[in-house]
């Protein structure tokens, strides 16, 4: 566990530096376990920093999300630093992000969160419901110990870990600065068992699956938003001429956006699980990003967010490439 | 699903690169080589220039089928184009296949300037695959609600 | 005339009877509770909380055709919104049917919306009181409503444990009670006093509150306040605030075409989108989320009542459960009561 008062003071050293403009953390909610992202931007503001397993959103996503007004006349532009706190996961998305040369390296400071899983707050509040006072989330062993009301509740880690924890490769971040605490050595693994029992479905129920779930999305968009590696200025998506997607709301639709969402993610997905998190209407978005993860490692040997100095796989070849399916 | 039909006579849309498939079906035109007439060419540089949202967008529109087809690897007229569809086009049918989408829609493959013949078998093949599995209609524009 | 009630026995056969139009309740997919067309009792779902996706959508689609045109034909064919029939949307909360009221003040101000308000006169609302308040973020009673609020209704169905108390307040509402005077039994005065009782009750049960007074007409002064920035710096831009509020009302029109056929459509946009304030000549006055997170919370609770006398908020709570990044429009809120 990372030690609070450890982390708001290197916080507070790191915003006070003058080459760091801001700082991106986690603060508590507003209800219940919910955290959210805090954006520090003095020495004052660090106090409330806080980790914990709660803390679920990708800060990595900030960081391109930035929307910069033109830098007025006889103004300079603001080169300092953003610093971020990231866990394993995140700090694949950084390095992906690096990868694609989004922007160097000297940009960001990175403060690295090695991260024993975070909770799925689904599952939290379905078993702890209308909880609206402040409550905590922290992990003891193998056991969440929830504190609300005054009273303190145990669950059993596997109970509300988020479902992308039990497969992660990479707790412990792969690019900082400083880390925030000791390494956390490798507890789970990914065995591709949801890709592969979906493989093995006839044509039929699979589009049937995929109908049915696909027909649901009311296009909030919220899954590509919240996707740190969707950070093209000027998306497919929203794009009038040519006009990929119509913004008319219907299976025909839906499905383009799906298969565009997910193909620009091909070699590029970190595993973070935002989408499927985010989503309002419960589409395993992860199902379909996982199917491309799995494929691009298989096929090429490759894995998203693990080298700054590995090309972006779909912009590079092997003449060995296999081409079995090619007439 | 797809109805069986045996009248069934299926849209094929083929993205040709200039420089060999479609000049490979050009000889077939011109060597008088008879393959079905279920295929809607549409000239492209490069099979390296095909987006692949173009397939999606295909389908979309009423092709029950698609083929990207170019020149064999090292022939590229730009050197690499191919290299990359190659990449591109493999993911892209997986993922298809992956949500329902039968592999035989949509096809790949190496044609060059010479091989009027093959391009007839290619064809072919790719007619009797899209018949087999019947009209597309997982995704295309219903006009339901029009 | 004497309150009714619906024996729980009789919900399938009354809901079977009510199939002959277009019915519309609350059903479940995966954890997902939707409202939509119900064509045989046995979908519906009728002990959930609240909806994820409000049944707005039934009166207001999130994507609907205007007319359909030919390529070389001067003709238009207009939608006619007649065809979808008489609808029932069978088990809303309050909040919901409250938000409805409020939104038909917009589409019937400066231009009678004929598709919108033509759906709405073929529309019967059966609501379905809160015995308990379904989620913790609920505020409906700071804006006026109640958990067993009948403002839009036209129909109450109050849940008093082996039947549903029912009562109708408009004609639409009785008429629909006739249609159903084989399920429905008499009920009794005791009833009506139970459900009073019941209701005081989970009005004490809603837990979130914001003091509205004197908000819309404070909102302006704050245009240029730092909150703007510090409430919106976690906004990613999604459409989930607005697309699941069910008193948000935005749309875009356009023009679809297929084969030399089309469509002029409308549907759904979102002020958080930053598509929806772009200029065709690149220049976009709302440049940030900041800016359109102000947007947002001034249409709702200083443009609005500025015109209709009424916030546009219901405190249904949606946009706090589901916001990706815990942005509370209750935080927001009490902090323009502070600024």
């Amino acid at each position: 566990m990372v030690d609070v008062n450890k982390l708001r003071e290197t916080a507070k050293e790191v915003i006070s530096r003058e080459d760091v403009r801001e700082l991106i953390g986690y603060r508590p909610g507003t209800y219940g376990f919910r955290a959210r992202p805090a954006f520090v931007m003095g020495p004052d503001e660090a106090g409330e920093l806080i980790f914990t397993p709660a803390c679920v959103n990708n800060l990595a996503s900030y960081i391109v999300l930035e929307e910069k007004l033109p830098v007025k006349r006889g103004e300079e532009p603001d080169l300092r630093k953003v610093a971020v706190m990231v866990k394993g996961c995140d700090s694949r998305a950084l390095v992906q992000q690096m990868e694609e040369k989004a922007y160097e390296r000297d940009r960001i400071l990175v403060l690295g969160i090695p991260c024993t899983g975070v909770v799925d707050m689904a599952k939290v509040e379905a078993r702890f419901p209308n909880i609206l006072e402040l409550g905590e989330i922290a992990l003891e062993g193998d056991r969440f110990v929830l504190s609300f009301n005054g009273t303190k509740e145990e669950v059993a880690k596997e109970e509300l870990l988020a479902d992308k924890c039990k497969r992660c490769r990479y707790p412990t971040p792969l690019v900082y600065d400083e880390l925030l605490d000791s390494e956390v050595e490798r507890f789970a693994d990914d065995d591709y068992s949801d890709v592969e029992e979906m493989e093995k479905r006839a044509a039929e129920d699979k589009w049937a699956y995929w109908e049915e779930k696909f027909s649901r999305c009311i296009r909030c968009y919220s899954c590509r938003n919240v996707c740190p590696m969707c950070y093209c200025e000027d998306c497919v998506l929203d794009r009038l001429q040519p006009q990929w997607m119509r913004r008319s709301v219907d299976i025909s639709e839906n499905t383009a956006y799906h298969i565009s969402r997910a193909y620009h993610l091909a070699g590029r997905c970190i595993q973070c699980g935002e989408c499927q998190r985010v989503c309002p209407v419960d589409i395993p978005l992860m199902e379909l990003n996982r199917k491309f993860y799995k494929d691009v490692e298989e096929l090429y040997d490759y894995e998203p967010g693990t080298n700054v100095e590995n090309p972006p796989l779909l912009s590079t070849f092997k003449v060995e490439d296999r081409e079995d399916f090619i007439m | 699903m797809a109805e069986k039909n045996e009248d069934f006579e299926p849209n094929i849309v083929a993205f040709l690169c200039n420089w060999c498939s479609y000049a490979g079906a050009d000889l077939a035109g011109t060597s008088r080589i008879q393959y079905p007439s279920n295929v809607r060419v549409i000239r492209v540089m490069c099979s390296g220039r095909v987006n692949p949202l173009f397939v999606m967008n295909a389908l979309q529109q009423g092709a029950d089928g698609v083929l990207i087809s170019g020149c064999h690897p090292g022939d590229c007229h730009y050197m690499q184009g191919n290299y990359y569809a190659r990449r591109r086009f493999n993911l892209m049918r997986n993922f298809l296949e992956y949500l329902g989408v039968e592999p035989a829609r949509v096809r790949m493959s190496w044609v060059s300037a010479s091989e009027g013949a093959k391009w007839k078998e290619v064809i072919e093949e790719v007619t009797n695959g899209v018949k087999e599995v019947g009209p597309m209609d997982q995704f295309k524009r219903r006009q339901l609600n029009w | 005339m004497a309150v009714q009630k619906l024996s729980k026995d009789k919900v399938a056969e009354a809901l079977g009877e009510l199939c002959k139009f277009r019915l519309i309740a609350p059903a479940k997919s995966d954890d997902v509770v939707v409202f939509k067309r119900i064509d045989d009792p046995a979908e519906a779902y009728l002990e959930y909380g609240n909806s994820t996706i409000p049944p707005k959508k039934f009166a207001f689609p999130q994507t609907e055709t205007l007319f359909r045109f030919i390529k070389g034909s001067p003709e238009l064919t207009e939608a006619n919104v007649e065809e979808e029939g008489t609808t029932v949307i069978f088990g809303l909360r309050p909040c919901d049917a409250r938000a409805m009221a409020i939104v038909d003040k917009l589409f019937a101000w400066d231009y009678d919306d004929p598709y919108y308000l033509k759906r709405r006169e073929l529309t019967t609302l059966v609501g379905m009181a809160c015995i308990e308040p379904p989620s913790v973020n609920c505020f409906c009673t700071s804006l006026g409503g109640s958990p067993f609020g009948t403002e839009g209704l036209d129909i109450l169905l109050t849940d008093m444990g082996d039947y549903y108390l029912v009562q109708a307040f408009t004609d639409k509402g009785k008429k629909l009670e006739k249609t159903l005077s084989s399920q429905l039994e008499d009920g009794s005065a005791g009833d009506e006093k139970k459900a009073k009782e019941m209701a005081l009750a989970s009005e004490g049960k809603i837990r979130r509150s914001i003091d509205t007074d004197g908000v819309p007409e404070k909102l302006p002064d704050l245009w240029d306040n730092e909150l703007w920035q510090k409430v919106s710096a976690a906004c990613l831009g999604c459409g989930i605030c607005t697309f699941l509020c069910p008193t948000c009302h935005c749309f875009d029109i356009q023009d679809e075409v297929e084969e030399g056929e089309g469509r002029r459509c409308r549907m759904w946009d979102s002020c958080m989108f930053s598509e929806y304030t772009v200029h065709a000549s690149g220049h976009n006055p709302r440049p940030t989320r900041k800016e359109r997170t102000r947007n947002r919370v001034n249409h709702k609770y200083s443009y609005y009542p500025g015109r209709f006398d009424v916030i546009a908020c219901v405190g249904c709570g949606r946009c706090i459960n589901l916001c990706p990044v815990n942005i509370d429009i209750l935080d927001i809120l009490e902090q323009v009561v502070d600024a």
